[in-house]
């Protein structure tokens, strides 16, 4: 029997269970809102972030001076139109009066002088685009803004959807002095980094390390009334978390990093799909063509016979093998061009024609991987394949810390090493450049070290091609000149998987409809849920 | 009180300040050491390399390291740790935004650690050698064995997957709102505000990451306070006050309790720093927006000034957290300091 006290503490900690198991439990009242796992951090200044989460608030925020659609096609938004002068070199563009800023200030045409400037000045993010390109903004009056190019640049139009539009008023008024920018101070970076500054669909409701929520604006000059009422970013890609919210339906997407494993288990719970599609995701392996014995192009040619692709794609459920360097997805890929298939035959005779055939043995060959499972996994491929050709490859495992560092010396560049790298914007240009041009040599982007002028010059003259038609045939002429040059195996074009709840919730990238412009699919305006629907499941 | 040498605190201080100096220095070196450029991890690969050294330049990369000391030294004693080379935002508000969060976690995890542990411990020696001292010690190598991460993982899939009957992530529930910030940490702000509601639920958040983190500091504790109180328990004075017919309950909790506690205060002063370790995982597992995870990514992207100001603010409570455990063990034991003072009279 319990003595008094021991009765009076059994009853406390009854009370204080009851207490406990009744207070909020959850969800009341299902709100039109949907919940997506997001790595962290999230760095809402459009001049500053161009990782997926940070794009994937910015496309909410804010608002880009073009639009695209799902073919590839430049479509008005904040500029109604525009003209190109016939040489290239001037982009004028008429902006839509009435766009308002959250704070309510007007979008006027300074506001875009301005965000442009910044990009430049700061050159972090995504200002790479326009770095060297452009010689001056001008305001020609409150609706009217002209760029003026230094050079051609084809593909301008095709970067806009990426430059999105600050609110120039809230920026001057929170810059602090003394800065990195001179008379601009730090340009309101640490402003810009917690506080919202844009016009877009949705405006910050709150903001911590936990989570992002947005809600949507209700004076935006689109009819945005069937989408969610608010958008949250949750702080977290953890696996077993995802799973536990997703089953709650406390959770309506996922982030894409998530395992095939998690995705397939996720997809038996009723209501959540998995959804996939091509969004220009690449799977290389680059060969270090300027250290032994992948200095020989026969080596990195036999290499590239002995390599299973079928076996790599049956590793990444919704791949296809790469066709070249540049996604079938993008406009300027070459659905025609010259693809390595596996024939180990091809892959001998290619090494008895290299100089160091009879020595590999005193040049050991590395592949290094990093980032996730699957890489591991196409390195261990490769292994295998090139040991049946009789080279000896040995896989380890890098961090991304070290292969930047190591990547910025040919000496200490990885011989082969797996990489997955996606187009920031829906032309070619974007990873030929990204990848192959000798600017990015010493990054990790381009293991290969090629430092070819004949093909920078096939680049810089395609970039300076305003006259899409041509554009187009140089970029096919320039894909066959890397295919020659075999610098790289092209393994994989890899989807991006993300479960969702199908059950409540219609997405129009689940669908197919996908606009090739850099986290655009996240756009929160055009998906729908239905919260009663989300009520029905939650009682079952 | 009046044990407690008031000299031993201040010189302890004194020390303190030489050792987070050291400590800082120390952390400044290695993380120069080591690999990757901080600058061109913050900026990205894409971003021109005249841009990556105007950054370097204002953040004094390209001087001596002892240039670049000078300048985090200056700034910190001003109170400015920098700019997190990964938020953007200044690294004091970052680490005060974040820091009450595991500060609470901590407090919690203490508390679980020091009763829950402590009373496995005297059920454990008071029934020693029965079918409840060997659940004590299962429970204890339970705790020991199983990883926090592990424990993070499987309650999780226990009580918020399939069972459902606790939250998963974050601190408060969605609907409800946050208290106003007095201490940061949400149970006791709701408690000042009497808001029971945002109370119980914040309570329950805490519930799977506090015991996640404080398992293995509660089986250390319990085991410590067994094997403690078993010898204790057959000390001569202990023998000699059961003669007297003094009731056990009062011998276990007047004279064996309190002496048996030293050990056991000794380590909580080292398990401060055991649970921020162990919260590094756990905070990631359940979306907790707390300091460790901070301090993680914060490692992993080679963010120069929040890593220093992670390390500062760990040394600073680890420190601390280890004096408070010396006075306190000081009151319990009076011989600690008897004996000092002795020792220091016959010199």
């Amino acid at each position: 029997m319990l003595n008094g006290k021991a009765k009076i503490l059994s009853i406390v900690l009854c009370i204080l269970g009851i207490l406990i198991s009744i207070s909020s439990t959850g969800i009341a009242a299902s709100p039109s809102i949907v919940r997506y796992s997001s790595d962290w951090p999230v760095l809402i200044d459009p001049s500053v972030g161009s990782d997926v989460q940070s794009m994937t608030a910015i496309v909410n925020l804010f608002d880009p001076l073009v639009f695209v659609d799902t073919k590839g096609n430049i479509i008005p938004h904040v500029a109604k139109s525009w003209d190109i002068s016939s040489d290239g070199l001037t982009y004028t563009f008429y902006l839509r009066p009435g766009i308002k800023f959250h704070d309510g200030s007007e979008l006027t045409a300074e506001d875009v002088k301005f965000s442009m400037d910044r990009n430049l000045k700061i050159g972090e993010g995504i200002a790479y685009l326009w770095l060297g390109k452009i010689q001056e903004t001008k305001v020609i009056d409150k609706y009217k803004v002209v760029f003026h190019m230094k050079t051609v640049f084809g593909p301008f139009l095709s970067t806009l959807p990426s430059f999105f539009i600050v609110n120039k008023k809230l920026i001057m008024a929170n810059i602090k002095k003394p800065g990195m920018y001179d008379d601009m101070g730090d340009y309101a970076k640490v402003y810009a980094s917690a506080h919202d500054v844009g016009s877009g669909p949705y405006m910050i409701k709150n903001f911590s390390a936990e989570y992002i929520l947005m809600e949507k604006n209700p004076n935006y000059f689109l009819d945005i009334a069937s989408a969610p009422d608010e958008f949250e970013m949750i702080a977290s890609t953890e696996p077993t978390l995802v799973k536990t919210l997703m089953a709650r339906r406390e959770l309506e997407m996922t982030n894409r990093w998530m395992g095939s494993e998690t995705l397939e288990s996720l997809a038996k719970i009723e209501g959540i799909k998995v959804t996939q599609w091509r969004a220009s995701n690449m799977e290389y392996i680059t060969m270090n063509t300027k250290k032994p014995p992948l200095d020989d192009i026969h080596v990195r040619k036999a290499l590239a016979w002995a390599f299973d692709y079928d076996a790599a794609v049956k590793l990444s459920p919704g791949s296809v093998q790469a066709r070249g360097p540049v996604s079938l997805t993008v406009p300027g890929s070459d659905p025609n061009c010259f693809q390595y298939h596996r024939d180990l035959n091809r892959a001998k005779m290619e090494l008895k024609q290299s100089k160091y055939y009879g020595h590999f043995d005193e040049y050991p060959i590395e592949c290094q991987w990093n980032t996730n499972i699957s890489m591991e996994k196409e390195a261990m491929l490769l292994m295998a394949n090139a040991a049946e050709i009789g080279l000896t490859v040995n896989v380890k495992e890098t961090t991304w810390a070290l292969l930047c560092s190591d990547s910025a010396k040919v000496e200490t560049t990885p011989d082969l090493h797996v990489l997955s790298d996606s187009s920031f914007y829906p032309e070619a240009a974007s990873l030929i450049q990204g990848r192959y041009h000798s600017m990015t040599a010493g990054t990790w982007e381009q293991g290969e070290w090629l430092l070819d002028p004949i093909l920078d010059k096939m680049i810089d003259d395609i970039l300076a091609t305003s006259d899409n038609n041509e554009r187009y045939a140089k970029y096919r002429e320039v894909t066959k000149y890397i295919i020659d040059l075999c610098p790289t195996i092209f393994i994989l074009e890899s989807p991006e998987r993300i479960a969702y709840q199908a059950a409540y919730m219609e997405w129009p990238a689940a669908k197919g409809e996908v606009i090739p412009a850099y986290q655009y699919e996240n756009m929160m305006r055009f998906i729908k849920v239905y919260p009663e629907k989300r009520e029905e499941l939650l009682k079952k | 009180m009046k044990n407690i040498n008031i000299i031993f605190i201040i010189k302890r201080l004194f020390y303190s300040i030489f050792v987070l100096w050291g400590l800082s220095v120390v952390i400044f070196v290695l993380m120069r050491i080591a690999p990757g450029d901080p600058a061109r991890m913050a900026l990205g690969s894409r971003t021109p390399e005249e841009v990556v050294q105007r950054f370097r330049i204002a953040m004094y990369y390209d001087k001596p390291i002892y240039i670049q000391y000078y300048y985090w030294f200056k700034g910190m004693l001003h109170g400015d740790l920098g700019v997190s080379l990964v938020t953007k935002h200044p690294v004091l508000e970052d680490i005060s935004q974040v820091f009450p969060a595991t500060f609470e976690l901590a407090i919690f995890a203490f508390i679980f650690i020091i009763v829950i542990g402590i009373t496995i411990g005297i059920i454990s020696a008071r029934y020693n050698n029965t079918w409840v001292d060997n659940l004590g010690r299962l429970v204890a190598y339970f705790g020991i064995v199983t990883p926090s991460f592990v424990f993070a993982i499987m309650g999780m899939l226990i009580f918020c997957y399939a069972l459902k009957i606790l939250p998963s992530m974050g601190r408060l529930s969605p609907e409800l709102i946050y208290p106003p910030k007095i201490t940061g940490l949400i149970t006791i702000d709701a408690l000042i505000q009497g808001n029971f509601i945002v109370f119980f639920d914040a309570f329950k958040h805490l519930i799977l990451p506090v015991v996640s983190i404080g398992l293995l500091g509660m089986a250390e504790e319990a085991r410590i306070t067994r094997t403690s109180i078993y010898n204790n328990m057959r000390k001569d004075y202990v023998v000699a006050a059961e003669s007297y017919g003094i009731p056990e309950r009062v011998i276990m909790f007047r004279d064996v309790l309190k002496p048996s506690l030293n050990p056991v205060v000794s380590i909580l002063g080292l398990e401060f720093a055991a649970i921020l370790a162990q919260s590094f995982l756990v905070e990631l597992i359940f979306n907790w927006p707390g300091f460790a995870r901070y301090g993680m990514v914060a490692i992993i992207q080679k963010d120069l000034n929040a890593i220093y100001g992670v390390v500062l603010i760990t040394g600073i409570f680890v420190i601390f957290g280890n004096i408070i455990a010396d006075i306190i063990v000081g009151f319990l034991d009076p011989r600690i300091y008897l004996i000092k003072e002795r020792s220091e009279k016959i010199r």
